[in-house]
C-alpha cells in the first residue's frame, strides 16, 4: 500500500470514529417507536411554551373577551394577567394541562423562525423542512423519512391520521409511503370484510394470487419499483385481512381500552381516540410510527376562553399517551417499558401574536415553538429564546452559515441525528444541534 | 403610362386561372432509418383514484356511487363513501387532505372490500339472472370446469378488467388464477354462493385488484 493510501484510509476511520459517535450509538436499539403531532392551526406558545403577561381586557373597543379564562386548570390570576408557571427547567404557560405533571421530561424549543404566516407554508415547513415551491412540498416529511429507516420491516410502517405526510422523491423505499386516513375507523371500515361469502383462507388465497403476479411484472419491467410496492403491500395486506386488526381497532374498542383519553372534549372530542390507537398499534408492534394531527387551534377570537381549552385539551392528550406508555412493557424489550423507547415530536405551523385583536385574539405570527419527549433529548429544559416585547425569534447561536435562530430544519435534522440517522441523505438544511441531546 | 398598368393589372386579374396539377405525395424519408427507442422512461405510475374508481364503476355496469352503495351495502360488504374518501386516496377537502399519488395498504384494502363485494352482488346478478343481462360474467357457467373451459371464460373477464386477451398475458397468469378458482370452490361446498359462485367470485376479486389495472 502507498504512503499516501495509507494516510486516506487512517484519516478516513478516524474521521468515522470522531464525527459520528451518534450514529453508532443510536443503530443499536432498531425497536424505537415514534409519534409525530401535528397542532393544525397555528398555536398560541405565549400560552403554554413561552408565556407572556398580556394584560387582559385592554384592548379598544373594551371587550370582556379577554377576561375569559374557560377552563384552564392552571389559570393562577396575577393583577390583570397570569402568572406563569415556573418549575426547574422551564417557565410554562397556563394552557400546559396534564403535561405540568411530565414538566421534568420534556424538551421545548421556543424561537423557531418561521418565516412564513401562510398555514401550507407553515406546516410544510414545520413537517418537512422545506418552504412549498409553488404548491408543492420538496421533500418528505419527517414521518416519511423515520419511517423509511426504521420502519421498512414493520406491518405499516407509518399510519398517518390527518398528519400533513409527504412522500417525495424516488430516493425512498416505497414501503415508506405512509398508510393515510382521516379517521382511526378508516382502518376498521377498509379491513373489515363480510363473514357471509369468501372467507380469511379465500382473501389468503387472493393476496397470494396478487403478490406473484406483480413479483412476476416487476421481473420482466425495465422499472420495477412500483410492482415491487404492490408486491409488498399485498403481502402486509395478507397479514391485515386475517389478523384481529379489525376488531383491535375499532373505536369502540380503543374506547374501552383505554378511558385513560377524553372523547368527550369540546375540541377533539372523538378525534382523541387516534391516541389510543397510537398506543395500542405501538404495543402490538405493527407500525413504526403514527402522526396525527389534531386542530381547532386557529382562533383568532377570545383566545384565553377558546384556544387555551383547546391546548389543554391537546396537551392532556399527549400526557396520557406518556403515561400509558409508561406502563406498557415493550413488545419486544420485556424488561424496557414502551416510553424508554417511544419518542415524540409535536410540532405546529407558526404561533400567534403577543398582541390580542380587537375580538381578544391572536392572529398569525411567524414564530414558533416544538415539543419533545425523548429520552434521546434533554428533558427538563426549554432552548431557544424570543424577544421580551416582540416574541420574535432570537439567534440561538453560531450554525455553518453564522448566528441566526433555529428554523425547523434544525429540530427536524437534530430529531433525525438523534436516531442515527444522517439528515443530508434527506434534507437540504438543517443542522443537528447537539445541545439538545442527552 | 397609369391607363396601361391599369390594364395590365385587369388583363392579369381576368385572365385564365393557374392550375397545380395533382402530383403523387412523396414519403418523407429518413424513417427506416431513424432509431427509436420504445423501452418505458419511467416508473409505471398509479392512476388518479378517480379514475380508478370510475373505472370500477364502469366495469359492473356504469353504477353511479349512490348505485354502488345501494348495490354492495347489506351484510357488511360495504358501508358509505364517506368513510373510505381518503383511504381510496381520494382528496377530502374538508380535512384538507391530497390526493394520493402513492398506492399503500389501506388504499389496497379499501379498493378491495369494493372490488369484493360489486364481485359478490355480480356474481348473484349474472349468474343466477338472464343470460342476456350479464355485465360481468358474460358466459355460461359450468360447475367445475376443466383448465380449458375455465381459460375461455377467465378471458371474458380478463378483456374486462385489464382490456387484453388472456393469451397476450404472462404464461402462467390462466394457471394461477385457475388454481385461485379451485382452491376457493373446494371450501364453499355449501352457502350463500354455490361453489363455483365462490371461484369466480374471488377470480372477479383478484383481478379488479390486478397490478396491472391500476398503473399506467
Amino acid at each position: 500500500m502507498r504512503r499516501r493510501d495509507a494516510l486516506k484510509l487512517l484519516a478516513g476511520g478516524a474521521a468515522a470514529v470522531s464525527l459520528h459517535p451518534l450514529l453508532r450509538a443510536a443503530g443499536s436499539q432498531p425497536d424505537d417507536f415514534f409519534i409525530f403531532i401535528h397542532a393544525a392551526g397555528g398555536w398560541d406558545v405565549t400560552l403554554w411554551s413561552d408565556p407572556r403577561n398580556e394584560r387582559r381586557g385592554i384592548t379598544e373597543p373594551a371587550t370582556t373577551a379577554t377576561l375569559e379564562t374557560g377552563a384552564l386548570r392552571y389559570w393562577r390570576n396575577r393583577a390583570d394577567s397570569f402568572e406563569p408557571l415556573a418549575t426547574k427547567g422551564h417557565v410554562l404557560g397556563p394552557a400546559i394541562g396534564g403535561l405540568y405533571d411530565l414538566a421534568d421530561r420534556l424538551t421545548i424549543i421556543n424561537g423557531i423562525a418561521m418565516n412564513t404566516v401562510s398555514h401550507p407554508d407553515g406546516i410544510a415547513y414545520s413537517c418537512t423542512g422545506r418552504h412549498r415551491t409553488g404548491g408543492t412540498l420538496p421533500e418528505s416529511s419527517i414521518d416519511v423519512l423515520v419511517a423509511n429507516e426504521r420502519g421498512l420491516a414493520q406491518m405499516m410502517p407509518g399510519v398517518s391520521v390527518r398528519f400533513p405526510s409527504a412522500f417525495v422523491g424516488t430516493h425512498l423505499d416505497r414501503r415508506a409511503v405512509p398508510l393515510r386516513i382521516a379517521d382511526v375507523g378508516a382502518l376498521t371500515h377498509s379491513f373489515e370484510r363480510s363473514p357471509d361469502y369468501l372467507d380469511d383462507a379465500d382473501r389468503t388465497a387472493i393476496t397470494a394470487v396478487l403478490s406473484e403476479e406483480a413479483t412476476a411484472l416487476a421481473r420482466s419491467s425495465t422499472h420495477p419499483a412500483t410492482y415491487e410496492q404492490l408486491a409488498n403491500q399485498q403481502q402486509s395486506l395478507a397479514k391485515l385481512l386475517t389478523g384481529d386488526f379489525t376488531h383491535a381497532f375499532s373505536r369502540k374498542q380503543l374506547e374501552s381500552a383505554y378511558p385513560q383519553f377524553n372523547y368527550r372534549g369540546r375540541a377533539h372530542g372523538k378525534q382523541a381516540v387516534v391516541g389510543a390507537f397510537a398506543v395500542e398499534a405501538i404495543r402490538r408492534n405493527v407500525v413504526r410510527c403514527v402522526s396525527f394531527a389534531l386542530g381547532q387551534l386557529d382562533t383568532h377570537g377570545a383566545n384565553y376562553r377558546t384556544h387555551g381549552t383547546v391546548l389543554q385539551e391537546l396537551f392532556d392528550l399527549v400526557a396520557a399517551i406518556v403515561k400509558l406508555l409508561d406502563t406498557t412493557p415493550h413488545p419486544t424489550s420485556p424488561t424496557a417499558r414502551l416510553s424508554e423507547r417511544t419518542h415524540i415530536l409535536v410540532v405546529s405551523e407558526f404561533c400567534r401574536t403577543p398582541q390580542l385583536n380587537t375580538n381578544g385574539g391572536r392572529d398569525h405570527y411567524p414564530n414558533n415553538s416544538a415539543l419533545v419527549i425523548s429520552p434521546r433529548f434533554r428533558g427538563g429544559r426549554s432552548f431557544g429564546s424570543t424577544d421580551p416585547d416582540q416574541l420574535l425569534p432570537l439567534d440561538f447561536g453560531k450554525f455553518a452559515d453564522g448566528a441566526r435562530p433555529l428554523a425547523p430544519p434544525d429540530v427536524l435534522a437534530t430529531f433525525l441525528g438523534a436516531f442515527g440517522i444522517n439528515p443530508r441523505r434527506y434534507m437540504r438544511d438543517g443542522e443537528i444541534v447537539k445541545a439538545l441531546l442527552a | 403610362m397609369i391607363r396601361r398598368a391599369v390594364l395590365l393589372v385587369v388583363a392579369v386579374a381576368c385572365g385564365r386561372p393557374e392550375t397545380i396539377e395533382p402530383s403523387r405525395a412523396v414519403p418523407f424519408g429518413g424513417y427506416s432509418e431513424l432509431a427509436l427507442d420504445p423501452t418505458p422512461k419511467g416508473h409505471r405510475r398509479m392512476v388518479p383514484p378517480e379514475v380508478y374508481l370510475r373505472a370500477y364503476l364502469t366495469w359492473f355496469g356504469g353504477l353511479s356511487p349512490a348505485q354502488v352503495f345501494q348495490k354492495a351495502r347489506g351484510r357488511k360488504l360495504f358501508d358509505q363513501w364517506a368513510d373510505y374518501l381518503v383511504a381510496l386516496g381520494l382528496p377530502d377537502y374538508a380535512i384538507d387532505a391530497p390526493r394520493a399519488a402513492q398506492s399503500n395498504t389501506v388504499m389496497l384494502a379499501a379498493m378491495g372490500r369494493l372490488g369484493e363485494a360489486l364481485c359478490v352482488r355480480s356474481v348473484e346478478h349474472d349468474l343466477r339472472g338472464r343470460p342476456d343481462k350479464r355485465a360481468v360474467f358474460a358466459f355460461e357457467p359450468i360447475a367445475n370446469p376443466s383448465r380449458d373451459e375455465f381459460a375461455s371464460r377467465f378471458d371474458t373477464l380478463h378483456r374486462t378488467f385489464l382490456s387484453y386477451p388472456a393469451r397476450l398475458a404472462p404464461a402462467d397468469r390462466v394457471d394461477r388464477f385457475y388454481a385461485l378458482y379451485r382452491s376457493v370452490a373446494a371450501r364453499h361446498a355449501s352457502g350463500l354462493l354455490s361453489a363455483d359462485e365462490s371461484g369466480w367470485a374471488a377470480v372477479c376479486a383478484a383481478l379488479v385488484q390486478h397490478p396491472e389495472t391500476g398503473l399506467y
